[in-house]
C-alpha cells in the first residue's frame, strides 16, 4: 500500500475536468448530435400489455413523403438481447408489455417519423394478462415466454451455516414482508443513439452506454455484425445510474434503421417515452425472517423474495446477488438463507439502478435491526455495534473485510447527530401533531468492483508528448460521476504535472482499452488503480532517464511542478520537457508511452454464491432526523448526518457531490418517488406527477470521511458512487418509528400512505 | 394538415376583439398552458392563432379609489412583486408565491390561469376569498363574479369570441384577514399541483369571523365556495368545537376525485385537517 | 405544422431573422432551426427547467413559449453568457465548486442562476432554493448549485 502523505492533487477538490463545455452549453449530448444526411428515428410501441400480433401493416407509413424506411421484426435478424436472451429488438409474433417495440421509422424529421407511426396498422388479438407475481406463479397463470412455462426464468438459493440451529439458539424471532416499488432513473438525459454505417459496412454507434466494450460484444449477433467492425463513441451522457448499462432494443433498432437507410440515423426518446420505456429499479417482495439472541447476538436470517421481472429480463433480474450480500454481510450473522424467485409479469421490466437490489435489501435488514433491538431492549447503536464487523473479518459469504470502517462510521454518525439521546427523547413521546424522529442506518456495498465477469479490469495507455503533455487513454467512461478528473489527478500526482497538462480520452471503444464498464462503483477503485500504475510506469523511465542524464540515483530525485528536482531539497535540476525532448532526440531515440491493465484480485463467486468478489468493501452509516406532521402525513427531513468508509479521499468535491447526490436519490426513493404501475400501465409519466427531489427540498448533510486506507485501492481510495442512496430509506424508516411508534414495511412513504399508517397501525 | 391559416399579435384590446369576432380563434398569452396541451392535444388549434401578450394595456396592477384592478396579461411574478398586493391582497401574493416554479411565474398570466379553469388553479382561491370578478369582452363588456364563471375542469363562461380582459375587487377593509394554504402533496413549495388548496377570509373581531369567505380547490368539478360553511362561521366565536364543525362541513361540501395525486379520501382528510388549521390560524 | 411567419430579434446581443411555424416552441426554434444545442429538451412540459432562456432579460420555459413571441425581443441562451474573459463569474463558480456532474440541467441553472442574481441580488440562501425550485438535477442533490450562486452573490455584494 502507498499513501500519499503529502500530496499535490490526491485530496484536493480539483476542479471537474469537463466542467468548462458543460456551463457553457458547449458538451454534445446524445440529443445533440448532427451529421450530414442524418434521419430521425422513432419507435411505435404496442398499445397492449399482452397480445398476439395478428396484422402488421406499414405500408401507409412507407408511402409519406420524408419517410425512409419501416421495420418490422421481419426485417430483422430476431436475435434477442439481454441477460435472458428473451428480448427481441422488434416483437414480431406477441407483445408482453406496453413498452413493446413493434416497428421503427426513419424519416427527414422527428415530426414526419412520429407522423408515419400513426399510419401504421396494428391488429391485436388481447391475450391474458397478468401483472402479480405471485398470480404469475399459479399454474392457470398465463404463460409469458414459452420456454418458461411456469414463468420463473431464474431461481435462486443460497446458504450458509445452519438456518435452523441458528432458530433454536434464538431467544427472539421476528418475521416481516416488505415491498419494494417501482422507481425510475430520471436522468435528465433522456435515452437515445445515433448509428452510422460506412461503405464499407463498418458501425459507428453514439451510444450513451456505461459499458462500451460489453456493448460491442452483446450487440453483434443482434445486429448480424462483427464486433470488430463495431466502433462506440460516447457523447456527453446526460446521466447513468446504470440505466445504461444494459443493451435495449432501442440501440439495435437505431442501427437497424442506420442499416436499411444508408444514413445516419438519431433515435431520441422523449420524457414520456422514458418514463414508459426505461428500465425500472427492480420492485421487491422480501419476506425476512431474522433471529437473535438476548445478549443481542445475531444469530440467522431467512429470506424469501419474489421478483417481478417484468416482460422480459435485464439486469433487475441479477439483483439477487447483491441483495444476498447485503442478508449475509451486513453486520455478523452466522447462518443465512436467502431465495428468489424471478417470475415474469405483464409489468414493465427492472435493469440496473445505483445500488442494484441493496436498498431493498438494507431496507429489510435495517428495518429488523431496529425491531430486534427493541425486543433485546438494547439501544440502536449499541445494538449495531455489537454486531458489527471489525477489519480482517471474513464473512461466512466469503467477503474479506482487510478494511472495515462499519464501527467508526456507526459511532461518527451517531455522535454528530446526538443520535442516542434524541432517539430515546424522542421515542418517550410528543405533544402535538408534529413529530420528531431519529433513525439510524449503515450498508455495505461493494467498494473494489465485482467479478461478475470474467474480468473486472480496466487498461490505460499513457502518452508523453515534447512538452511534458499527458495524454491518458482509458477504457473507463465518464458517465458525470467525475471518474475522468480522479484519473488526471492520480497522473498528475505521479509525474508531478499541473492537472491542465493530463487530457484523458475515455470516449472511443477504437482506441480506448477494454474496461468492464461503469457499474460496481468500481472506477475509482480500477481505473484509478490503472492509471496510476501507468503513470508510475512512465515516472520510473522519466526518473532513470534523468539519473543517467545527471549522473544522480534516481531515488534522490523526484518530479514536482513539471520539473524533475532534487527528492531533499526541492532544488530544480532540469524541466520536465527538456528531459523528454533530450530522451526523444537522442542516440537512442525513446518516448514515454507506458500501458497497464488492472485485474483486481477479486475471485468470482463460486456455484454456491461464495467468494470475495470485491476487492474491497465499502461501509457507511447515515443518521436521519426527520418531522412528521401526523395529521397530513407529511414527512420533512431535516438533516441527515452521513459517514462513510471511503477508504480515502481523492477529490473532495467529487465525494461530496456522489454523497449530495446520493441522499437526494435516496430520499427520492423513500418519500418521493412512486412510478405508479396499474395493469401494466404506468401512470404517470410525467414530472409532473412523478416526483424527484427538487432544490427547496433538500435537508442539512453533515458529511464524515473514515479514511480506513484499503491497501489495494489507488492511494487507499474505495469506491463510493452507490453507497449513499442505499441506506437511507432504511434510516428514515427507522425515524419514523421513532416519532410515531408506527412502523411501515412498504415504501415510498408519500403523505398519503403515510396518514393511512398512522390511522390504521400500519 | 395545417390547421392554423391566419396569425395575429395585435397590440391594441379592440384589435383582438375583431380578430376574435371575424372566425375561430385560438388565444395565447404566456403559453404555459396553451403550449404544452396543444403539443399533447387536449387542446386542438384554430384556423385563427392570437397572440396577445403585446396588449400592454392589459398588463399592470391599478388601485382606482377602491377597486383594485388587475390585467389579465399580469403575470404571476407580477402578482408576486406588487407593493400594492403586498399591502391590500396579501393573500393573493401567497398564493402567487405557491405557483409552479420562476421561469412559468415570470410567464404565466392571471388571466391564463383563470381562463384554464382547473379546479386547482392556484389563484382563483384567493380571488374567490377577495369576491373577485372579471371583465370579460366580446363586442360588448360583462362583468361576471368569479363564483359564477367556473363550470367545470377547464370550462368557463368563457363564449367564443370573448376575452378576459381584467380580475377586479374591492380593496379590503382593514379588518379583513384572509389565509391560503395550498397543500401539493409533499415538501415542495410550490412545483405541484394541488392536491387541494384552502382558503379562509373574513373580518375578525375578538374571536368570531364575520363576511366568511372559505373557498377550496382541487376539491370539486370547479375552484369552489363552501357557502354552507360559511353561513355556519357567520358570526360565530372561533372555538375548538366551532372550528371542527366548519371543517367537518366543508368537507361534506367538496367532491374530490382520486387521481395520481391522491385519493379522494386523503383529499376529504386534507381539507377537514387544513381547513381546521387555518380556521385556527385566523384569529 | 403550421404556416411560417418571419420573425426578427435580438439573439446574444446580434440581430436575427428566422422563419418559424407560428405553432413552434422557441426551444425548438432554438435547437432545430437555429442548430443551437446548449439549450436542453428535458421534458418538453416545463416541469424541469433544462431548457431555461432570457427573453428581455427575464428568465422562462423555452419548451412553453411559443417562438413567435420572441419578435422583436432580446433573447439569451446559454451561448450568450460568456463575460469578455471567458466564462461569467457564476459559470466560473459553477466549474470550481463542482456544480456540475452530468452537466445537463446546467445551461438551465446558470440561465436561471444568472437570472436570480440580476433581478434579486438581495436575496437569502433560502431563496436560491426557491429560485432555482424549477430545475430538476438528479446527479448533484442541489447543494454545490446553491453554494455556487451563493458565492457569485458574495462577489457581486463585495464588488459592489
Amino acid at each position: 500500500m502507498t499513501v500519499i502523505e503529502k500530496t499535490t492533487w490526491i485530496g484536493k477538490p480539483v476542479p471537474k475536468l469537463d466542467a468548462p463545455k458543460k456551463v457553457t452549453g458547449e458538451a454534445r449530448y446524445v440529443q445533440d448530435i448532427e451529421l450530414p444526411g442524418m434521419l430521425h428515428g422513432k419507435i411505435l410501441r404496442s398499445s397492449r400489455v399482452h397480445a398476439r400480433i395478428v396484422r402488421l401493416d406499414t405500408s401507409a407509413a412507407e408511402k409519406l413523403e420524408g419517410v425512409h424506411a419501416v421495420i418490422t421484426a421481419a426485417d430483422t435478424p430476431g436475435v434477442p438481447l439481454g441477460h435472458g436472451k428473451d428480448n427481441p429488438p422488434l416483437k414480431g409474433d406477441k407483445v408482453r408489455s406496453l413498452r413493446d417495440e413493434i416497428a421503427a421509422v426513419a424519416a427527414e424529421t422527428e415530426e414526419i417519423a412520429e407522423e408515419a407511426l400513426r399510419l401504421i396498422e396494428v391488429e391485436y388479438e388481447d391475450l391474458p394478462a397478468v401483472f402479480d407475481p405471485s398470480a404469475a406463479l399459479l399454474d392457470d397463470a398465463p404463460i409469458l415466454h414459452e420456454e418458461h412455462p411456469d414463468n420463473i426464468p431464474f431461481a435462486y438459493d443460497y446458504e450458509q451455516g445452519d438456518v435452523a440451529r441458528g432458530e433454536a439458539d434464538s431467544d427472539v424471532v421476528l418475521e416481516n414482508t416488505f415491498t419494494l416499488h417501482f422507481v425510475t432513473h430520471c436522468c435528465m438525459g433522456v435515452s437515445g443513439a445515433v448509428a452510422e454505417f460506412d461503405a464499407e459496412g463498418n458501425l459507428t454507434v453514439h451510444s450513451q452506454t456505461q459499458m462500451p466494450f460489453l456493448y460491442k460484444k452483446e450487440i453483434a449477433p443482434v445486429i448480424g455484425v462483427p464486433p470488430e467492425k463495431i466502433r462506440v463513441l460516447q457523447p456527453t451522457i446526460g446521466g447513468g445510474f446504470g440505466s445504461k448499462l444494459d443493451i435495449y432494443p432501442f440501440e439495435p433498432i437505431c442501427i437497424f434503421l442506420a442499416r436499411e437507410t444508408g444514413r445516419p440515423v438519431k433515435l431520441v426518446f422523449t420524457r414520456e417515452e422514458e418514463f414508459v420505456a426505461s428500465p425500472t429499479r427492480q420492485p421487491v417482495e422480501l419476506t425476512l425472517r431474522s433471529g437473535v439472541k438476548k445478549d443481542g447476538t445475531l444469530t440467522f436470517r431467512e429470506v424469501r423474495t419474489i421478483h417481478d421481472n417484468g416482460a422480459y429480463t435485464s439486469w433487475g433480474a441479477t439483483t439477487p446477488f447483491v441483495i444476498m450480500q447485503t442478508i449475509s454481510s451486513l453486520y455478523r450473522v452466522p447462518h443465512c438463507s436467502y431465495r428468489t424467485t424471478v417470475v415474469y409479469t405483464n409489468n414493465p421490466y427492472s435493469g440496473s439502478f445505483r445500488g442494484f437490489g441493496n436498498l431493498q435489501a438494507t431496507f429489510a435488514v435495517e428495518s429488523h435491526m431496529d425491531r430486534l433491538a427493541e425486543a433485546v431492549e438494547m439501544d440502536p447503536l449499541g445494538f449495531r455495534l455489537k454486531n458489527a464487523q471489525k477489519p480482517g473479518e471474513t464473512t461466512p459469504q466469503g467477503m474479506v473485510f482487510r478494511t472495515c470502517g462499519l464501527g467508526e462510521c456507526l459511532e461518527t454518525a451517531a455522535e454528530k447527530s446526538g443520535f442516542v439521546a434524541k432517539h430515546a427523547r424522542y421515542a418517550k413521546g410528543q405533544d402535538g401533531p408534529v413529530k420528531r424522529g431519529v433513525g439510524i442506518a449503515s450498508l455495505l456495498h461493494v467498494g473494489g468492483g465485482a467479478k461478475i465477469y470474467r474480468s473486472d479490469g480496466c487498461g490505460t495507455m499513457l502518452k508523453m508528448d515534447d512538452y511534458g503533455h499527458v495524454t491518458v487513454l482509458t477504457g473507463a467512461s465518464e458517465i458525470g460521476q467525475g471518474s475522468e478528473t480522479v484519473i488526471a489527478q492520480f497522473v498528475a500526482e505521479e509525474l508531478g504535472l499541473p492537472i491542465s497538462s493530463i487530457r484523458v480520452v475515455n470516449d472511443d471503444s477504437e482506441i480506448t482499452p477494454w474496461d468492464v464498464g461503469v457499474h460496481a462503483s468500481r472506477t475509482t477503485f480500477i481505473a484509478g488503480n490503472s492509471a496510476q500504475r501507468a503513470a508510475r510506469k512512465a515516472r520510473k523511465k522519466l526518473l532513470e532517464a534523468a539519473a543517467t542524464k545527471l549522473g544522480l540515483d534516481a531515488s534522490e530525485l523526484d518530479l514536482r511542478e513539471a520539473n524533475v528536482t532534487r527528492a531533499d531539497t526541492g532544488e530544480v535540476l532540469v524541466g520536465l520537457a527538456r528531459l523528454i525532448l533530450s530522451l526523444h532526440f537522442a542516440d537512442k531515440s525513446d518516448v514515454v508511452m507506458t500501458t497497464e491493465y488492472y485485474e483486481p484480485p477479486s475471485v468470482a463467486q463460486d456455484k454456491a454464491f461464495k467468494g470475495d468478489v470485491s476487492a474491497s468493501y465499502a461501509f457507511g452509516t447515515q443518521v436521519v432526523e426527520l418531522e412528521v406532521d401526523t395529521e397530513t402525513g407529511v414527512i420533512r427531513i431535516l438533516r441527515v448526518t452521513a459517514a462513510h468508509d471511503v477508504g480515502r479521499v481523492i477529490n473532495l468535491f467529487g465525494i461530496q457531490g456522489q454523497i449530495e447526490g446520493g441522499v437526494a436519490m435516496g430520499m427520492g426513493y423513500a418519500l418521493t418517488e412512486h412510478l405508479l404501475v396499474e395493469d401494466g400501465v404506468v401512470q404517470n409519466p410525467c414530472f409532473r406527477d412523478y416526483k424527484i427531489v427538487t432544490a427547496p427540498e433538500i435537508p442539512e448533510l453533515d458529511m464524515h470521511f473514515i479514511e480506513t486506507e484499503d491497501p489495494e485501492g489507488p492511494s487507499g481510495a474505495k469506491g463510493v458512487g452507490e453507497a449513499p442512496s442505499i441506506c437511507i430509506a432504511a434510516a428514515i424508516v427507522n425515524a419514523l418509528y421513532n416519532a410515531t411508534g408506527t412502523r411501515f414495511y412498504s415504501l415510498p412513504l408519500t403523505p398519503e400512505r403515510v396518514l393511512r399508517g398512522l390511522k390504521n397501525g400500519a | 394538415m395545417d390547421v392554423v391559416e391566419r396569425y395575429e399579435a395585435p397590440e391594441t384590446l379592440q384589435e383582438a376583439i375583431e380578430l376574435l369576432a371575424s372566425g375561430d380563434a385560438l388565444v395565447f398569452a404566456g403559453g404555459t398552458d396553451v403550449m404544452p396541451q396543444i403539443r399533447t392535444g387536449s387542446r386542438q388549434l384554430r384556423p385563427i392563432l392570437i397572440n396577445i401578450s403585446r396588449i400592454t394595456d392589459l398588463r399592470g396592477i391599478s388601485r382606482d379609489g377602491t377597486r383594485l384592478r388587475i390585467g389579465a396579461l399580469t403575470t404571476v411574478t407580477d402578482i408576486l412583486e406588487s407593493a400594492l398586493l403586498k399591502e391590500t391582497a396579501p393573500v393573493l401574493v401567497a398564493a402567487a408565491d405557491r405557483f409552479a416554479s420562476g421561469q412559468v411565474r415570470n410567464a404565466a398570466t392571471v388571466g391564463g390561469n383563470l381562463g384554464n379553469a382547473s379546479p386547482a388553479a392556484d389563484l382563483a382561491i384567493p380571488l374567490l376569498l377577495l369576491d373577485a370578478e372579471v371583465e370579460l369582452f366580446s363586442r360588448k363588456r360583462r362583468v361576471v363574479p368569479l363564483t359564477d364563471f367556473f363550470l367545470g375542469p377547464g370550462r368557463s363562461v368563457l363564449e367564443p369570441g370573448e376575452i378576459l380582459t381584467h380580475v377586479q375587487f374591492e380593496v379590503p377593509r382593514n379588518d379583513f384577514t384572509a389565509r391560503f394554504v395550498k397543500f401539493g402533496g409533499g415538501t415542495r413549495p410550490a412545483m405541484d399541483i394541488s392536491v387541494v388548496s384552502v382558503g379562509v377570509a373574513g373580518v375578525v373581531a375578538g374571536r368570531a369571523l364575520s363576511r366568511v369567505r372559505v373557498a377550496l380547490g382541487a376539491a370539486a368539478p370547479t375552484p369552489l365556495r363552501a357557502t354552507k360553511t360559511e353561513a355556519f362561521l357567520e358570526g360565530k366565536g372561533l372555538d375548538r368545537e366551532t372550528i371542527a364543525a366548519a371543517a367537518a362541513m366543508a368537507e361534506t361540501e367538496a367532491s374530490p376525485i382520486s387521481d395520481v395525486r391522491g385519493s379522494a379520501w386523503y383529499r376529504r382528510e386534507l381539507i377537514r385537517t387544513l381547513t381546521r388549521r387555518v380556521l385556527a390560524d385566523v384569529v | 405544422m403550421s404556416f411560417e411567419k418571419e420573425i426578427h430579434f435580438v439573439l446574444n446581443g446580434s440581430p436575427r431573422t428566422v422563419a418559424v411555424p407560428v405553432t413552434m416552441s422557441a426551444l425548438d426554434m432554438i435547437r432545430d432551426r437555429l442548430k443551437m444545442t446548449g439549450t436542453k429538451s428535458g421534458c418538453e412540459e416545463g416541469e424541469c427547467g433544462a431548457c431555461t432562456i432570457l427573453v428581455d432579460g427575464v428568465s422562462v420555459n423555452a419548451c412553453l413559449s411559443f417562438a413567435v413571441e420572441c419578435d422583436g425581443r432580446s433573447v439569451v441562451t446559454i451561448e450568450g453568457i460568456r463575460a469578455a474573459e471567458g466564462l461569467s463569474p457564476l459559470q466560473k463558480l459553477f466549474v470550481e465548486e463542482w456544480a456540475v456532474q452530468c452537466g445537463f440541467c446546467t445551461p438551465g441553472m446558470v440561465m436561471q442562476g444568472t437570472y436570480l442574481l440580476s433581478h434579486n441580488p438581495d436575496m437569502s440562501v433560502a431563496d436560491i432554493k426557491r429560485g432555482i425550485e424549477g430545475n430538476l438535477c438528479r446527479c448533484t442533490g442541489y447543494k454545490k448549485v446553491i453554494d455556487a450562486i451563493a458565492s457569485a452573490l458574495d462577489q457581486t455584494r463585495s464588488r459592489s
